[in-house]
């Protein structure tokens, strides 16, 4: 898999530095790196479905709050313990990420992303008329069990689960796999002529894609303990997925994790001056400005700086 | 029953005059216009700031919105698609990125909460039962005269046969002397008019707020999607069956659901025709 010293050394630091964060920063910081590992894991997802097969999902709340849904509803409104109901989640979510996969196969580019959106404004308005009784309809339901008490243990889950997710990823993404779903992304057509079948690997790319989102929303929905359906099928929401995984860089691992920090923080250093959503005036600005000047994000930004520096030395 | 019929085609020529300019510049583009939503959101409250706010005619309101519209088509034309160079996947990334700051715009000057607008004509005609507000006729009739306006245009002018040109095979309209940026700009023009325009009839139809460009834009998609590309008429067509299927549903099943059917309408045609009924083959 072509792995060299450094890329042990990197992993390594980064595991350790996340591991020290505690001992370092405030409380409050925590909350946000919280809120940073688990935006990571969503955009990681997404990168798995849209950066390397290159069908752009824009309703990726859509698999996310099936992850969430189902294990709310199984802890709140059936005392299913959370061992059993967060794996039924993953299940259910490749499920969905099977109803995804059906339109990828007719239909490629624009269209694709367009149905992305229509899947999650039907599930925006189901929720809420189906079974209210069990979705909690408009307002949604709190109170759902929690796994964690305070900051500090809530990051260390939601890290390990980031990492642990990135890590499992990028293995997987070295392998032959790995390199056979990019290529979907570059030339369907060639990939089918290669002898490869693409829609074995469309399948496979959306399954991991729907375990990664059903697994990070169900283990969100039990760190935050509510859920409604306004805030998780929002196009905001969905933005700042695509946006994450692209201002990191797409079709890498680390990037997506770049892209959700930056993201988070920004988001977080703008409180004080923008308390609302005016922040989004920034935020969305500055995400803009570097797609236009990058489309392949902060880490091959950082990558072009790294090898001028070296090239001078 | 009568009903029915009259709110379907109020609702419908609604829906057609603001699918139509997402479905211009999807048919003559070919790229997708996320921030399309944004011409309405701001063209409703530029109409609102004006004619409600400062008291200008009604009209002039709505020619400022359109004006609006147009300088921020030509904006997005030059300043994103076509630094971009045709590349589908940026510009639609881009545009939604463009969405959500142009929302973040609006709630910065005029606020989190929701506006009325006053009626553009007020009074309401009863017909068979049904309340039908002036404004919403006026809306109606305003739509279809534009959608007439605009046939003719594409059909009859020289731009406008160059526009159906570019749609076609831009390397063609190219090589017959077609300056495709031109065609291209003045699509993106008139896309941002009947953009800006539909939003002041669409917030008068229902209320002005930050996050109003999505329903609108979920509309224009379903429509672009059944109708497919590059049919005017097919555009018209499918804004009605779109229209009365909404307003059948909410009459006869249940408010609520009036959306969901609208979004299984999308998944069932793109899964068996995914040209759309109307569309040239394509894909």
């Amino acid at each position: 898999m072509g792995l060299r010293w450094y890329h042990f050394a990197l992993w390594g630091a980064f595991i350790v530095g996340l591991a020290l964060l505690p001992e370092l920063v405030s409380k409050g910081t925590l909350r946000t790196i919280i809120f940073a590992n688990y935006l990571a894991i969503f955009a990681i997802s997404w990168d798995v479905l849209s950066g390397r097969t290159g069908y752009i999902s824009f309703g990726h709340p859509f698999l996310i709050g099936i992850g969430a849904y189902t294990t709310a509803i199984l802890t709140k409104r059936f005392g299913v313990p959370v061992e059993v109901s967060i794996p039924i989640a993953v299940l259910t979510t490749m499920a969905g990420g099977l109803i995804v996969l059906l339109p990828a196969l007719r239909v490629k580019g624009s269209y694709f992303a367009m149905i992305t959106l229509a899947f999650m404004e039907l599930i925006y308005q189901l929720v809420q008329v189906v079974r209210p009784d069990l979705t909690g309809g408009t307002r949604g339901m709190s109170g759902v069990p929690t796994l964690t008490r305070g900051a500090v243990n809530g990051f260390y889950l939601s890290a390990f689960l980031m990492v642990s997710v990135a890590l499992t990823m990028w293995l997987l993404m070295r392998t032959r796999l790995g390199t056979a779903l990019s290529a979907v992304g570059m030339n369907e057509e060639s990939v089918r002529g290669s002898g490869l079948s693409a829609t074995r690997l469309k399948m496979v790319a959306f399954l991991l894609s729907a375990a990664i989102a059903g697994l990070g929303g169900a283990f969100y929905i039990h760190y935050l303990g509510t859920i409604a359906p306004r805030a998780l099928f929002e196009i905001n929401f969905a933005f700042t997925i695509i946006v994450a995984a692209l201002i990191g860089g797409a079709s890498t691992i680390i990037g997506p994790v770049i892209g959700a920090f930056f993201l988070t923080f920004l988001l977080e250093y703008l409180r004080p001056y923008l308390p609302g959503a005016e922040r989004y005036l920034i935020y969305g600005g500055v995400a803009l400005l570097l797609y236009m000047y990058q489309p392949r994000g902060i880490y091959e930004v950082i990558r072009q700086g790294w090898a001028r520096v070296r090239g001078l030395a | 029953m009568l009903q029915i019929l009259i709110q379907g085609l109020l609702l419908s020529g609604l829906y057609a005059l603001l699918a139509m300019g997402f479905t211009l510049i999807f048919s003559i583009g070919r790229v997708l216009n996320l921030a399309y939503g944004s011409y309405l959101l701001i063209g409703g409250y530029v109409y609102f700031q004006f004619s409600q706010v400062m008291g200008m005619p009604k009209l002039a309101g709505v020619a400022l919105a359109a004006i609006v519209g147009v300088v921020m088509g030509i904006a997005k034309f030059r300043l994103i698609v076509k630094p971009l160079k045709g590349d589908h996947v940026a510009v639609e990334i881009s545009t939604l990125i463009l969405a959500v700051v142009l929302q973040a715009a609006v709630v910065l000057v005029f606020g989190d909460s929701s506006k009325i607008l006053l009626p553009i004509i007020p009074g309401v005609k009863w017909l068979a039962g049904t309340a039908i507000p002036y404004s919403n006729l006026f809306a109606a009739i305003a739509s279809w005269l534009i959608l007439i306006g605009l046939y003719l245009f594409v059909r009859t002018t020289h731009t406008g046969r160059a526009m159906q040109a570019v749609s076609m095979d831009p390397k063609g309209a190219a090589i017959s002397g077609i300056d495709s940026d031109r065609v291209n700009m003045i699509t993106w023009a008139i896309s941002g008019a009947l953009g800006a325009v539909a939003g002041v009839f669409f917030a008068s139809y229902t209320q002005l707020y930050p996050g109003m460009w999505v329903g609108p834009l979920i509309i224009a998609v379903a429509v672009v999607i059944v109708g497919g590309i590059g049919s005017i008429i097919g555009t018209l067509i499918v804004a009605h069956i779109v229209g009365f299927m909404e307003v059948i549903v909410s009459a006869w099943i249940a408010p609520e659901l009036r959306g969901v059917f609208t979004m299984l309408l999308i998944i069932v045609v793109l899964v068996a025709r995914p040209r759309g009924l109307f569309g040239r083959e394509e894909l």
